[in-house]
């Protein structure tokens, strides 16, 4: 009864049910592996006050004194005010700053001005408290860490070199699945591209671990995993494109490794931000000069046979422009500068026709000005002002709201408007949990089905377990960068490293739900995923500030 | 830090909107997955390719309509059965969307929401398709309808369990041979994807007068006290009424029997446009009906904007009245049933009739109609049209109430030819639907079609009345 066909089928078979729980396993390994191995919860320094006797820890590079309640040291003290001076770890050792206080900051007697060096033993005087700068040891009580990092089992972590295999081995599956789903032309190209991004891959982890010396490779790992897949599956449906997309994440790669260390020192960065800021409305407006429309929006550019979107690679200078340390936060609480920079570069995007990026960008403003400011106030307001903004749009070119009636009513568009998420639907229901294999998809034929509809092609082809795995891997980003929030050097990596994770899950937000028209379908890219060059090189740019918020990047060497 | 951190929960509002938006999207996949596979530019199961697997499908004797063969997909050996069935069962492409292999693909290729569509097929499971449509009575249905060449439909259903027993559709072709539709042929084929049964509407012309006669019981109390002189023409509202020929002095059931124009006309406008939409709606004439996932085109009557003369035409099913023929069914089927309409269902088995073999109500309850009262009186009227003026031995002993329609439909086209109604038979409970476009007289066209189904459909019920 059992034919040797209905044996190969369940082999094939076993192989797709396998991938789901593989990637699983991938993602849950990377984030496992990024709570180890870190510094136990210990003060970095202490402060004691001989007068009460009280012992403060310092547990941040960089520490707010004052008598707010939310500041990191709490000086219960009427003479001192409520931000009133910053204490802060650089490379060459501790440093104190008056924040504008009233009464000024003394040390060893004498008031500071500027930023000025604190030695072991010597005397902070804020109002009317004396502290003695002592090491960390002298503090001897307990102390919680987040709960990312809590209750880390003793297990060490996988290797980095195994978590590496695993990966390649996931990518070597996809290419046996997209070789055994080939259309009789080209049964070895799978192999050729699996090839290339092995070398690539490898390549990336020697760099890291021998030339830069190291010892970290999780979230690499991660992002290395995610890329490699969209690769993969890009060789059953334009095989150049693999390719392009191959050595766009290699660009990509060098971007994170050179934006690490532009940022290194969390204090010249500053220099830097007026430059930027021009760099970024130039390369806005040369896609508004010299723009291609595409798809109803005007932010290609070509040069030669090359095409960049230069949007994207502003998203990364938007988050570095954002973001500063938190002297600067706490002298200069003006958000005017920053907030006309939003305003154009959201403007300029909304006039290319670009909404989804437009949005992007304004979530991303919300979430920086909000981590900048803590005002409730500036996020209503800006709130309101789009809300007016987007009413004004649909109210004077109502061509605009035309581009997404098919919402909602994907059906009644199925031909038209809503081609392109019905298929979408039609397609995920058709992969079921475990996918139709690699190549063997018909989403492919739909245009854009490996960027704006990736998240579809991704269901189909290996099912919807591994579609969403793919979302959480890039999702669970958020937990990581905020766990490490406190852990980073600078709160200039702390606001870089959860904006960049937040305007990831936005992006990834409204990719995967203008694919299934949960959301209008506004042409945002599914961060790694997605095919598209200048979207690779802004993921791998924007998970270096992930990166850099992580005070291992730095300070740990092999 | 410390400050930056708390801040940085606003980064969850945005994690826990992505998180709300994942559970709605598995949750619609969970939900409608069936329906979204279904398309038909979804080539996993499109063409041929998608039957090669499929279960068969079978009438309710267990007469297989269609089946798979070696990958081949084949159907009924009988070219009749084969055409008369071709808009319930389908063909192997999906260009008759409302057909049981379109609607079902799923069930019928083995979909299921875990493995999707992607089990190799030596591993996939399908499953049989059981209709309650009975083979020999579309095919006689159909033999008597095709021979006019014409568009038309003829449908019969039990009105006391639903199931639709004859269902058929013209013009068709046969699904085994399905033919290559060019720009030289494709007058000819015009709206052959089209289910007429469920998906076409028609001027009801004089089957209406059911509709009026109801409201006219509903509103005017000494209706059967009156009598009315017809003599060929009456003008009202600014233009002339007409009758086929001079009906002379009649009372309500000589005009139904003699379908007088005039005093159905006089009844529309005494009644009023108001009481008329009133009627309309309660019947349903607006809305579309639910035989097992496919809704019925909508019918049409709305007589706001008339002035009387509409109002008289109207009345007796002209002005822009428009009825479907499932639906005349199910109107048909509630006045035999006094006045409560039946869900009619074209699939056996499934998850209703297994609530409904213990007892439960599915929820999906048939429409109030008419008023048990009015419901009688209709069935009075319908007998007497039938045993006065047509003769009672049409249907071979089964006691039939019935009503012919001619509908006009101007220009340079021939009337619809209507018949509708129900037998009386406990064992031979069905209600009746036949239309065909361009062709004559109701009685002359629609007639010997709802003839030999009715006596085909007894026979396959085994009604005493035709044994």
């Amino acid at each position: 009864m059992l034919d040797i066909s209905v044996i190969f089928d369940i082999g094939v078979v076993a192989l797709r049910m396998l991938m789901p729980v593989y990637a699983i396993v991938i993602v849950y390994q990377c984030y496992a592996a990024m709570r180890r191995r870190r510094r136990p919860e210990k003060p970095l320094v202490t402060l004691y006050n001989p007068a009460t006797g009280l012992k403060l820890p310092v547990l941040f590079w960089e520490n707010s004194i004052g008598r707010s309640k939310s500041s990191d040291v709490v000086v219960d003290d009427s003479a001192v005010s409520r931000n009133h001076c910053v204490l802060l770890r650089r490379k060459d050792g501790w440093f104190v700053t008056d924040t504008g206080s009233k009464s000024g900051t003394y040390l060893n007697g004498q008031k500071t001005r500027g930023r000025t060096r604190v030695l072991i033993d010597d005397t902070i005087t804020v109002g009317n408290s004396d502290f003695e700068f002592k090491r960390g040891e002298e503090y001897d009580e307990n102390l919680r860490a987040s709960w990312f990092f809590s209750r880390v089992s003793n297990k060490p972590a996988i290797k980095s070199w195994k978590l590496m295999l695993l990966v390649t081995i996931f990518h070597f599956f996809m290419c046996v699945e997209a070789m055994y789903w080939n259309d009789g032309t080209n049964i070895y190209s799978p192999l050729a591209l699996f090839g290339a991004l092995a070398a690539v891959e490898w390549g990336f982890f020697f760099v890291s671990s021998f030339i830069l010396r190291r010892v970290n490779f999780e979230l690499e790992a991660l992002a290395l995993f995610l890329t490699g897949t969209g690769v993969m599956l890009l060789v059953r449906q334009v095989e150049r494109s693999a390719y392009v997309q191959l050595i766009a994440a290699a660009i990509g790669m060098v971007l994170f490794c050179v934006i690490i260390k532009l940022i290194e020192d969390p204090d010249k960065v500053n220099k830097l931000r007026f430059p930027m800021m021009i760099l970024a409305v130039g390369l806005l407006l040369m896609s508004i000069v010299f723009g291609k429309i595409t798809n109803g929006a005007a932010n290609w550019i070509y040069i030669g046979s090359i095409s960049i979107q230069p949007s994207e690679l502003v998203k990364i200078i938007y988050i570095f422009i954002g973001a500063s340390s938190l002297d600067k936060l706490q002298t200069s609480k003006n958000l005017i500068e920053f907030i006309i920079f939003s305003v154009i570069c959201v403007g300029l995007l909304a006039l290319m026709g670009d909404f989804g990026t437009a949005l992007i960008f304004f979530v991303t403003f919300l979430l920086i000005a909000f981590m900048r400011s803590g005002d409730f106030k500036t996020i209503i307001l800006a709130v309101a002002a789009a809300a007016f903004g987007v009413t004004f749009v649909l109210r004077f070119k109502p061509y605009v709201a035309d581009r997404f009636k098919a919402w909602r009513h994907v059906w009644e568009y199925a031909q038209n408007e809503g081609y392109q998420q019905a298929h979408v639907l039609t397609f995920i229901a058709s992969g079921g949990l475990f996918g139709v294999g690699i190549g063997n998809g018909f989403l492919k034929q739909v245009a854009a089905s490996e960027s704006d509809l990736v998240f579809g092609l991704v269901s189909e082809e290996m099912g919807v377990i591994v579609a969403i795995t793919l979302a959480i891997a890039v999702g669970a980003l958020v937990i990581y960068a905020r766990a490490i929030t406190t852990r980073s050097r600078s709160t200039f990596y702390s606001i870089t490293a959860c904006c960049a994770a937040g305007l990831l899950v936005v992006q990834l937000s409204l990719n995967i739900f203008g694919a299934t028209d949960i959301l209008p379908l506004t042409g945002v890219t599914f961060p790694f995923i997605s095919s598209g060059g200048s979207s690779i090189i802004a993921c791998w740019g924007l998970i270096a500030f992930i990166k850099a918020a992580d005070e291992r990047t730095y300070a740990v060497k092999r | 830090m410390k400050r930056v951190l708390r801040r940085s929960t606003l980064i969850f509002a945005f994690t826990i909107a992505f998180i709300c938006g994942m559970v709605y999207f598995a949750f619609q996949l969970v939900m409608n997955a069936d329906d979204w596979v279904d398309q038909p530019y979804n080539a996993h199961i499109s063409g041929s390719g998608g039957l090669e697997q499929a279960g068969a499908i079978l009438d309710r004797n267990d007469e297989v309509l269609a089946q798979t063969v070696d990958g081949e997909r084949v159907y009924n050996e009988s070219e009749s059965v084969r055409k008369a069935l071709l808009h319930v069962v389908g063909d192997n492409s999906l260009n008759i969307s409302t057909a049981a292999q379109s609607m079902y693909r799923s069930q019928l290729t083995g979909y299921s929401l875990i493995w999707g569509l992607n089990m190799p097929q030596s591993l996939r499971q399908s499953s049989d398709l059981k209709l309650t449509v009975d083979a020999k009575t579309c095919a006689a249905a159909y033999d008597a309808l095709s021979s006019y060449d014409k568009k038309g439909a003829c449908v019969i259903y039990n009105y006391k369990t639903g199931d639709v027993i004859c269902s058929v559709s013209t013009k068709a072709y046969d699904p085994q041979a399905p033919p290559e539709i060019t720009e030289e042929n494709e007058s000819e084929y015009e709206g052959v994807y089209l289910d007429n049964v469920l998906s076409s509407s028609y001027t009801p012309g004089s089957i209406f007068k059911i509709v009026t006669a109801a409201a006219a019981f509903e509103n005017i109390p000494d209706i059967y006290e009156r009598t009315w002189e017809c003599s060929g023409s009456e003008e009202i509202g600014g233009s002339d009424i007409t009758c086929v020929e001079p009906h002379g002095t009649v009372n309500i059931e000589q005009a139904m029997a003699h379908s007088c124009n005039i005093v159905f006309a006089e009844l529309a406008v005494e009644i009023g446009a108001k009481k008329m939409n009133e009627t309309a709606e309660k019947i349903g004439l607006n809305m579309s009906f639910d035989v097992d996932g496919v809704n019925t085109i909508k019918g049409h009557y709305d007589v706001s904007k008339a002035n009387t003369n509409q109002l008289a035409w109207s009345g007796v099913g002209q002005y822009n009245d428009e009825v479907n023929p499932m639906q005349m069914a199910i109107i048909c089927g509630a006045i035999a049933n006094g006045g409560k309409a039946t869900n009619p269902r074209l699939v056996e088995g499934g998850a209703d009739s297994i609530l409904s073999a213990i007892g439960i109500n599915s929820g999906k309850d048939g429409r109030e109609m008419f008023n048990a009262d009015t419901a009688q009186k209709l069935d009075e009227l319908m007998r007497y049209t039938i045993t006065d003026y047509y003769g009672d031995d049409l249907f071979g002993g089964l006691t039939v109430c019935a009503k012919t329609g001619t509908g006009e439909v101007g220009k340079d086209k021939e009337p619809n030819a209507w018949m509708v109604g129900y037998s009386k038979d406990e064992d031979c409970p069905l209600a009746f639907a036949c239309v065909v476009e361009d062709s004559g007289f109701g009685f002359t066209y629609a007639g010997p079609v709802v003839e030999a189904a009715m006596i085909q459909a007894a026979k396959s019920l085994g009604a005493q009345a035709v044994s």
